[in-house]
Order: C-alpha cells, then sequence, then structure tokens
C-alpha cells in the first residue's frame, strides 16, 4: 500500500528527514515515534503528496506521490496535529464540504456522515457551529473528516492527543476497524499507550518506527525492537520490557553515540 | 501551475464555502453593505446639493464623476483585508494545511479563494456605484458613460491587484500581524495609483483614464500570475521551518549571490533578450519624441527650456568640471534605475534608453536628425551601449522582482540580479568616465 525509499525532505538549509525507508501493506500499521522535530510530520505530509521528497520515492498504491500527487491524496486521509476547522461551520457542513471536495456522491456523504458522528456521539452537536466545540471534540471531528471518504491509507499526527481516555479508545478502536477492513494506517504519536495499542500488536501487520534528528534510528515489531534496544528483560523483575523502556534506550543510546562521535 | 487545467466545479466549492464564511459575520457585512451605501448616499447628496444651489456645470459635472470615484474606493479597500483574511488567516488558523491536503490543484484552491474575494468586493463597488448613479444623475442632464466604464474597469483591476498582492503576502507571513504590516506594502502603491487615477478623472480627459486603466490592467495580470506561480504546497508549508538566525541567514544569501556568477560577457548573453528589449527603448523613444516634436504634443514652453536646462547641465567650468558633472549625472542615473527597477518592475530599465531616445528625436523634430545626433557624437559611441547594457540589467532586476516558483527562491533570484548588476558596475562606470572625457574633448 505504502512503499517510501530512501526518503529525504530538505527546508533550504535544514534537512528535516533523511533515508527514511519504510513499507506499510494493506490492513497493517505503523507508529512513528520520537521527540519533537524528529522528521515524522514533515514524513507524513511526503506520505501524503502534500509535500514533494527531496530524494528518494513514495508510491501509495503503487502510484508515485512526486509524478500524480493529486491522484495520491485523493487515497489518503491526512489528520495533521492541529484540527485546522473553520470555525463558522457546522459539524455536518464542513464534513459535506470535505466529502464534496473528495467527490463523494451527495446520499453517500450524508450516510457516512451520519454514521461517522454517531460513532464518535456527535450527532446531537452536528448543527453547531465548530468553533464552539471543544478540543476533544474538535479532535474527532478532524478524525473523521480524515477517514470521511474511506481512503486506502490515514497518515494520523497525534489523532487522540487531546481525547479523554474513553474516547482515545473509541478512536482506536475505530482505527483499528479501519486497519481490519484493510485500511493502512501511519500513526505519529508521543504517547506509548497509543503506540503499544496501535503499533505493538504481536500478530503482524503492525510495526514501529523510532525517529530521531531526521532519521528512522529502528523499524520492526516489537520483539525486534526488543533486540535492537538490548532490553530483552524488563529490569530486576522478569517481564518484558515496555515499549517506553525500548524508546528511551533507543533514543537515549541513539544520543550518547551521536555525544561521542561529536567528542572524537 | 495553469487556471486552465482547473475542475470549476471544485474551485466553485472553495468560492462558495469563502463566500459563506465572508458573509457568516454578521457585524462585517452590516459595516460593509452600510459603508458601501452610506458613500454614495452622502456623495449624491453633496453633488445634488451643489448643482441645487448653484454649482456651475462644469463644476458640478466634474465632481459627479469624482464622487463616483470615492464611492468606488472604499469597497475596493475592502479586497485586501478580505484577501488577507482568506489567506493569511486561513493559514494562522491551519484551515489551510487541511485544504492542501485534499486533492485539490493549487490552482482551484487560488482561483476558488480569489473569486470569492472579488464577487464580494466587486458587488460592494458595483452596488454602491448604481446607488450613487441613479440619486445623482437623473436630472443632472449629464451622464459621463465612458468615464464611468473606464472607472469600473479600473476598479476590477484594482480589486484583482490588491488580491493577487495580499496572496504574495501569504506566502511571506505566517501571521495577520506579521501580514498587516507587509500590507503596506500594497497599500502605498496603490493609493498613490488611486491618487494618479483622481487626478486624471479632474482633468476630464476620458482617453486618459483609458491608459490608466489599461496600466491597471497589466498590473493586475502581473500580481495575479506571481500570486498563481507562487501560491503552492511547498511554499506555504515548507517556509515554517529553517527561520532560525534571520540576520546570519540574509548575510549569507546577500554574500551567496556574488558567488559564482558569470563573467561580462557570458552575462550579456544570457541577458541577451532583456538588452534587446532596452536597445529597443533607444530607437523607439526616437520615434516618439520625433512624432511628438512634429505633432507639438508636448508645448514649445515646457520643451525649451528642459532641453536648455539638459544641454547646460555640464556647466561652463572649466574641462575638469564639466568632466566631473558629466560623470555624476550619468553615474547617478546608472546607480539610481537598479533601485527603481524593484519598484518598477524594470520600467526604470526601458526608461533609461526610451528617454534620452525621445529627447534625440523631439530635437530631430525641432531641426534636424543632422544636428540631433551631431549632439550626441562622439560620446554616444560609448554611452548608448552603457546604456542599453544598464538598462538591460535592470530589466531583468524586475523580470526577477515580478518571476515566482512554486519551488520559491525568489529572493535569491533578485540578489543575484542585483548581484549581477552590482558587478557590471565595474565595466561601466570606467566607460561612462571615457564617455565624458570624449565628450568634454570632442562634443
Amino acid at each position: 500500500m505504502l512503499e517510501v525509499r530512501s526518503l529525504a525532505k530538505r527546508y533550504g538549509d535544514v534537512l528535516a528527514l533523511t533515508d527514511l525507508t519504510v513499507s506499510v501493506g494493506e490492513g497493517s500499521c505503523l507508529v512513528l515515534l520520537g521527540r519533537n522535530g524528529a522528521g515524522k510530520t514533515t514524513a507524513l505530509r511526503c506520505m501524503a503528496g502534500v509535500l514533494a521528497p527531496s530524494a528518494g520515492t513514495v508510491s501509495v498504491d503503487g502510484i508515485d506521490a512526486a509524478s500524480e500527487p493529486d491522484a495520491v491524496r485523493a487515497r489518503v486521509g491526512l489528520m495533521p496535529e492541529l484540527p485546522g476547522l473553520y470555525e463558522r461551520m457546522s459539524a455536518r457542513s464542513y464534513l459535506d464540504y470535505f466529502g464534496a471536495l473528495y467527490e463523494m456522491e451527495a446520499g453517500m456523504r450524508k450516510r457516512r456522515i451520519d454514521e461517522l458522528l454517531d460513532l464518535f456521539e456527535l450527532t446531537d452537536a452536528g448543527e453547531r457551529w465548530l468553533g464552539t466545540f471543544s478540543k476533544g471534540m474538535r479532535q474527532k471531528v478532524a478524525l473523521i473528516r480524515a477517514t470521511l471518504h474511506r481512503p486506502r491509507l490515514v497518515l494520523a499526527d497525534e489523532p487522540t492527543s487531546a481525547l479523554d481516555p474513553d474516547s482515545a479508545r473509541r478512536a482506536w478502536g475505530y482505527l483499528k476497524d479501519l486497519q481490519a477492513r484493510g485500511c493502512a494506517l501511519v500513526i505519529c504519536t508521543h504517547n506509548m499507550d497509543e503506540a503499544e495499542h496501535l503499533g505493538a500488536s504481536e500478530d503482524g501487520g503492525a510495526a514501529i518506527g523510532i525517529m530521531s534528528a531526521g532519521r528512522a534510528l529502528a523499524i520492526g515489531d516489537m520483539s525486534s525492537l526488543r533486540v535492537r534496544s538490548g532490553l530483552s528483560v524488563r529490569h530486576e523483575v522478569r517481564e518484558l520490557p515496555t515499549l517506553q523502556d525500548i524508546y528511551l534506550a533507543i533514543v537515549g543510546n541513539h544520543h550518547d553515540e551521536l555525544a561521542e562521535s561529536r567528542s572524537a | 501551475m495553469s487556471l486552465l487545467s482547473l475542475d470549476r466545479h471544485k474551485a466553485g466549492l472553495v468560492a462558495a464555502r469563502d463566500l459563506r464564511d465572508a458573509i457568516s459575520e454578521l457585524r462585517l457585512i452590516v459595516a460593509m453593505v452600510g459603508l458601501a451605501v452610506a458613500i454614495p448616499v452622502a456623495a449624491a447628496i453633496g453633488v445634488r446639493g451643489l448643482a441645487l444651489y448653484g454649482g456651475g456645470t462644469a463644476v458640478v459635472n466634474r465632481l459627479s464623476v469624482v464622487g463616483a470615484f470615492f464611492v468606488v474606493f472604499i469597497p475596493a479597500s475592502f479586497s485586501l483585508v478580505l484577501a488577507l483574511e482568506s489567506f493569511v488567516g486561513e493559514r494562522e488558523r491551519t484551515t489551510l494545511e487541511v485544504l492542501i491536503s485534499t486533492p485539490l490543484k493549487e490552482a482551484e484552491i487560488y482561483a476558488g479563494k480569489v473569486a470569492a474575494v472579488l464577487a464580494i468586493s466587486l458587488t460592494l463597488c458595483y452596488g454602491g456605484l448604481a446607488v450613487y448613479c441613479l440619486a445623482v444623475f437623473p436630472g443632472l442632464g449629464y451622464f459621463p458613460l465612458d468615464v464611468l466604464i473606464a472607472l469600473a474597469l479600473s476598479t476590477i483591476c484594482q480589486v484583482a491587484a490588491m488580491v493577487a498582492g495580499a496572496v504574495i503576502i501569504s506566502l511571506n507571513a505566517r501571521t495577520m500581524r506579521a501580514a498587516n504590516v507587509m500590507a503596506s506594502f500594497i497599500i502605498l502603491p496603490m493609493s498613490v495609483a488611486l491618487q494618479s487615477e483622481a487626478a486624471l478623472i479632474l482633468l476630464g480627459r476620458t482617453e486618459f483614464l483609458w491608459v490608466f486603466a489599461g496600466l491597471m490592467l497589466a498590473l493586475a495580470a502581473i500580481l495575479l500570475r506571481m500570486g498563481l506561480n507562487g501560491f503552492s504546497r511547498e511554499a506555504l508549508l515548507a517556509r515554517d521551518s529553517g527561520l532560525r538566525r534571520p540576520l546570519q541567514r540574509a548575510a549569507n544569501a546577500f554574500r551567496a549571490s556574488f558567488q559564482h556568477r558569470p563573467g561580462i560577457l557570458r552575462l550579456l548573453w544570457l541577458r541577451r533578450t532583456a538588452l534587446l528589449v532596452a536597445a529597443l527603448g533607444l530607437p523607439a523613444g526616437a520615434a516618439a519624441g520625433y512624432v511628438a516634436g512634429i505633432t507639438g504634443a508636448i508645448p514649445g514652453a515646457v520643451a525649451r527650456p528642459a532641453l536648455s536646462t539638459l544641454i547646460g547641465a555640464a556647466g561652463d567650468g572649466s574641462q575638469l568640471d564639466q568632466l566631473l558633472a558629466i560623470v555624476s549625472q550619468n553615474l547617478l542615473a546608472v546607480l539610481l534605475i537598479a533601485p527603481l527597477a524593484l519598484v518598477t518592475v524594470g520600467v526604470s530599465g526601458f526608461l533609461l534608453t526610451f528617454l534620452p531616445g525621445f529627447l534625440l528625436g523631439f530635437v530631430a523634430a525641432q531641426s534636424s536628425w543632422g544636428v540631433a545626433l551631431a549632439g550626441i557624437l562622439p560620446n554616444g559611441l560609448v554611452e548608448i551601449p552603457v546604456a542599453i547594457i544598464a538598462g538591460g540589467l535592470a530589466i531583468h532586476i524586475g523580470a526577477s522582482v515580478i518571476h515566482m516558483e512554486a519551488s520559491g527562491g525568489w529572493t535569491a533570484r533578485v540578489l543575484a540580479a542585483g548581484a549581477d548588476y552590482a558587478r557590471a558596475l565595474r565595466w561601466l562606470v570606467p566607460a561612462l568616465i571615457l564617455a565624458a572625457v570624449l565628450e568634454v574633448r570632442f562634443g
């Protein structure tokens, strides 16, 4: 579904992303972890056909993002970190507008909007202006907008950062449901619970990428990351290390290596 | 990116949403409609009052047209605010990022947004103008249809120019505050243009108004094209990054513009089109000057003192004094046209050859071509190539100013054009000194 080969993105003299190679199949999920400025958002924008790669290739459904970005964007649902909603539009008319931009037929738009507003418990607020919505409600609307047109690939930047735990679980469930229907997911997050929930499934089809300073330090499933981190067992107690342990070990090692190379 | 390849339905969706958004703010609409109606009514009362209480026919007729100008001026100025809100406001609220992640082409977003702003502004302009015309002209016995049509056309162009200018600002401003400051770069030239238009209306020469409308049309077309070329996803998203240490970045960019530039001969070959345009300025100016001279378009009372001043500009002191006077005058002209090219989009470069050509032709019409040419030889053999080179390079600076690309690089291109000009001065200044020596010794 998503093939990324040696992707690099440069903004002027700033190298935001370099040498990223990942592959996400149908019904698979890739979770990208990394501190601010690690290059996750830039990677998502390149994968969505919004930014052109400075080097390397991105293809979605076999379509090259550099040569046919419009076709790629039509197959992708991008949920940026900030919801970016029009304050003086009702939730329903807002979603209807984006459905029309994705060339959804009017009847289909209405059915889908009703279904998703109901799923996220926003039916009663459907006619209210988005400016009156809480932060969590806005994030739900943004998630609905990104997935309204049943994209083949969903790219979400911190999709549940403003949601309460219950709503977050509902959102994860929805994303898992999309995945089960064959949709590929790429999720950027700082939330380890979210990362474990969406990207740490041991039954295959899920992977976690750990990024720092524009590079992917490690990409793989939980077991391969455990090996990569050198933490096969968590501390003294005989239990497996959590994703947070793995993340900190890998990022910590990377920063130690950077410090050593600089001092050398 | 082309406007021809856009899906009009999708551009229409963007325009309809923006229109709905603009009219959903009741206070804004009340203020805009109030001004658009109140101003024509007040202006109409003034003109009718003047007509009723003894204003002369000529004065009333002239003021009735000036009133029409004021009526369209205020709503036209709303377009800048609306356009900044539509582009920079959306960028600041991050809604533009969502819009550009859809399958819409940049041209569709651009066209939709521009259409929405134009629709609101022009509705207010023409609505106000209609109210004014209905209130003023019936019973006045005077209806200057040609002037009003020229005014209506130039209003469309002014609104389009302000909208396009706002788009260009939106590519360089990430907040409304920055955009409002940068809007001065649009407001100041537009206010000069509007004052010129008001003066032309007062002159009462319709043909001048049509020329003005034509110039505004050209300006609007240039700015709209610049906005379309510059409005890109890359430009909107990529410039959010790498903005640290702006002074050092500016210094680096300035230094870089002087590096790896072509030598003078290669540069002349690369800029051959601009040089050709500058070279054509001389015969075009000569032809225009000759026509102006034989038709008496410029009264002799105006032309003769100006020519006398020019001829006597070198003074009658020692040869060294004359030399210094000639060099300083020519050097000043060559140094000024480069910065002027930035704001006149290269017209100053064309004028560097056109105006001397015009004077030559004018003098030829007053006397003969032999006398006119004798006045510029032998120094002209050096000065004319210098003017063509300097003019051509200045035209290239102007072309760089109005050339935008989706991939950015505007600043680097303008700096490189300026650097080429500065480097060419190493050859042009000695040539000007040589020309002055020739003029003093043999002229």
